[in-house]
């Protein structure tokens, strides 16, 4: 009985996976068939730009196909059966892992092979790559170009200045951190800063900086512009020293850009302390009010070292985000006035595909510095994680 | 608690806190509510100086009507959309099976891979840049929304791995090993035992998902050329360059691209939070 059960299931998953092989057989075979042109004649439509989001559309599908198909024939294999704990955990990463690799893993190492090219992005007629090697000739460039330091000043700038989003982070947290009615309303409109989208904070603040009918400049009126009747009779607003352009003056535009930046940075370091604090034990807390510890002292012995995980979170998605500050100084200066605002980020974009300048090679050579300030970052961050996994063990 | 519990202050400090509250709102605010009494005032307030004082007339829907007439803001809108769902369900749903992978079983290289996500997730967007360009390029999806899609996809794969993989290795482990003891399939105990389990965390990470690509702009600016599939980031900055001087309808455009992030943070704010500060607590 028990033997004819097996062989029955032996056969039925042969038949799994002879039919499981015939599908993939089919998609790699349709995939061949779809091509752009096919695809434009079979739509009927007259441009082919019309036609690529179709094609793409069947080929991904023909290609989940086969993937579901690849997974259905493997799991049908005795082999599969045998080593179930070690094949499995394989199968489930496939996907994402190879999806990772290529979009994410692979285009670091192409990127910085970029870097000791001169290429401007494009192919010939026979799709072969125009470029040429150059070897460190791009590095050699980027050290004598003056924008890279200005960039790189402002890039260590951000990262210096961002910081304070931690301490006000905290200091805000510390004073929402009570239970009256209501506060849970105020939390999150304290967070609300976050929640938006970094073009809109840079356009808000680009606003509240003009100087002719800003926020910025309706402050400053207060203290020192008065209205006065000019001559025609109509009211003037005359000021005493005129309100400053923050974005337009060289010596300020990046301190203006970094403010507007630490406003939702604060947000979102507000809510990991608050988050921490409301994980602290209070067993600690009231051993330290016996000892008289209150205040500062109760911070800065008791509730600190407590707080060391939201701290280092805190710490490292600040250290990220001014790194990656990119979106804010698009919006509100384009690296000006005269290029005294840039960070490598956005010179990077600037030289690469901005204006129409096209040096990928040059590009690439600042996105591989770039990247390695922030290896620095990454590798404590991982070493960190390491630690833990192993005491976790 | 720490700070020492209000409620146990004189009357008179309990007031003073209490008044503080609205201030400091107020002020960490200003800016906003600044842009939002703009994006609600005629044209002419601005003109004449009124930025500030009550509005001469109150124009929110004539304001608003008028970005969405005159404008693609809706398209925007909507192509933004149509970024942001997809990616969303890719990234979460790979994310699930990768994460279950790294956190159950303990193979060699499920520390090494799993760094390997963590790391990708924190890499400056620069660096990917041009190649990604290139492959789209290759690809022909370059300039589309699917083309789009595939990368932020791959690329929040990384992100939920870490928060999926740390989720998963929080739970009780004796349920999977059990189980497997009863001879359930692999894929059974994923599908039946732990994917329910995991579903706040598929719920968190859903949300975080969908605002942080909407609120993308490198990435749209980068691989998006043609006007009809922008998304409101990009849309609101071109309009920012369209309407010189129109301040009333750059401020209603932007405060538009920011209302479904906050409405999603305000719907699902305990999942958001508990995304946002995973780790923050422990570790």
């Amino acid at each position: 009985m028990t033997s004819v059960a097996a062989i029955d299931r032996f056969a039925t998953s042969t038949k799994r996976a002879f039919v499981a092989a015939i599908v993939i057989a089919l998609c790699l075979f349709a995939l061949q068939l779809v091509t752009i042109e096919g695809m434009q004649s079979w739509l009927d439509v007259s441009r082919q730009s019309a036609a690529r989001v179709p094609t793409f559309l069947v080929r991904i599908s023909l290609i989940i196909c086969a993937v579901a198909a690849a997974f259905v024939f493997v799991t049908s294999l005795s082999f599969y059966k045998r080593n179930k704990v070690a094949v499995a955990p394989w199968l489930f990463l496939a996907v994402g892992l190879v999806l990772f690799m290529i979009y994410v893993i692979v285009p670091i190492f192409q990127s910085i092979s970029y870097s000791f090219t001169r290429w401007d992005g494009l192919y010939d007629i026979n799709g072969v790559w125009t470029g040429e090697w150059v070897g460190l000739h791009n590095y050699k460039l980027l050290f004598q170009d003056p924008n890279f330091y200005t960039s790189l000043k402002n890039n260590l700038l951000w990262l210096l200045l961002f910081m304070l989003a931690v301490p006000l982070g905290l200091f805000i947290a510390l004073f929402l951190n009570q239970t009256v009615t209501g506060i849970r309303m105020y939390k999150s409109l304290f967070f609300f800063p976050f929640v938006i989208s970094q073009v809109v904070v840079g356009l808000i603040f680009t606003w509240a900086y003009n100087p002719e009918f800003g926020l910025l400049s309706e402050i400053w009126s207060w203290f020192f512009c008065e209205t006065k009747t000019n001559i025609v009779g109509n009211l003037t607003r005359v000021c005493s020293p005129e309100p400053p352009s923050i974005l337009g003056d060289e010596d300020t535009a990046t301190f203006g850009i970094i403010a507007a930046g630490l406003w939702p940075q604060i947000a979102y370091c507000m809510i990991l302390y608050l988050t921490g604090l409301n994980n602290i034990s209070s067993d600690q807390i009231e051993a330290g009010r016996l000892d008289g510890a209150k205040g500062w002292k109760m911070l800065r012995h008791v509730i600190l070292p407590q707080l060391k995980p939201a701290t280092f979170i805190a710490i490292v998605v600040t250290v990220i985000g001014a790194l990656r500050s990119f979106d804010m100084i698009a919006t509100m200066t384009q690296g000006g006035p005269y290029g005294s605002s840039n960070v490598l980020a956005y010179y990077m974009y600037d030289q690469a595909v901005g204006e129409g300048v096209g040096r990928y090679g040059y590009g690439s050579a600042i996105a591989t510095v770039l990247f390695l300030i922030m290896l620095v970052y990454i590798s404590y961050f991982l070493w960190r994680m390491y630690q833990d996994e192993v005491e976790a063990r | 608690m720490f700070p020492r519990p209000i409620e146990k202050s004189s009357f008179f400090v309990r007031s003073l806190y209490k008044l503080s509250l609205p201030i400091a709102l107020f002020v960490w605010l200003l800016p906003l509510l600044a842009i939002f009494l703009t994006s609600i005032r005629p044209a002419s307030d601005i003109a004449t100086g009124n930025v500030f004082g009550v509005p001469s007339s109150f124009q929110l829907i004539q304001n608003y009507g008028e970005v969405f007439a005159k404008t693609d803001a809706l398209r925007y809108l909507f192509n933004t959309l149509l970024i942001a769902v997809p990616t969303m369900l890719i990234s979460v749903a790979l994310a699930c099976l990768t994460g279950y992978a790294l956190a159950v079983y303990k193979f060699r290289w499920a520390l090494p891979l799993f760094f390997l996500f963590v790391a990708g997730n924190f890499v400056p967007f620069q660096i990917l840049m041009l190649p990604v360009v290139d492959m789209s390029n290759r690809l022909d999806i370059i300039n589309t929304v699917p083309g789009l899609v595939m990368f932020h996809a791959a690329f929040q794969t990384g992100f939920c791995t870490l928060f999926m993989r740390n989720f998963i290795k929080a739970l009780p482990f004796e349920l999977i090993e059990s189980a497997r003891l009863e001879g359930v399939d692999e894929f059974k105990i994923f599908w039946h035992l732990v994917l329910p389990l995991v579903k706040p965390a598929i719920a968190a990470l859903c949300v975080l998902i969908f605002t942080f690509i909407w609120n993308d702009f490198f990435w749209a600016t980068v691989m998006l050329r043609d006007d009809s599939t922008l998304p409101i980031t990009v849309g609101v900055r071109t309009l920012n360059g369209e309407f010189v001087q129109q301040w009333h309808l750059v401020s209603a455009a932007s405060l538009l691209a920011a209302v479904p992030p906050v409405i999603m943070f305000f719907i699902m704010q305990k999942h958001f939070i508990a995304g946002l500060t995973l780790g923050a607590t422990k570790g």
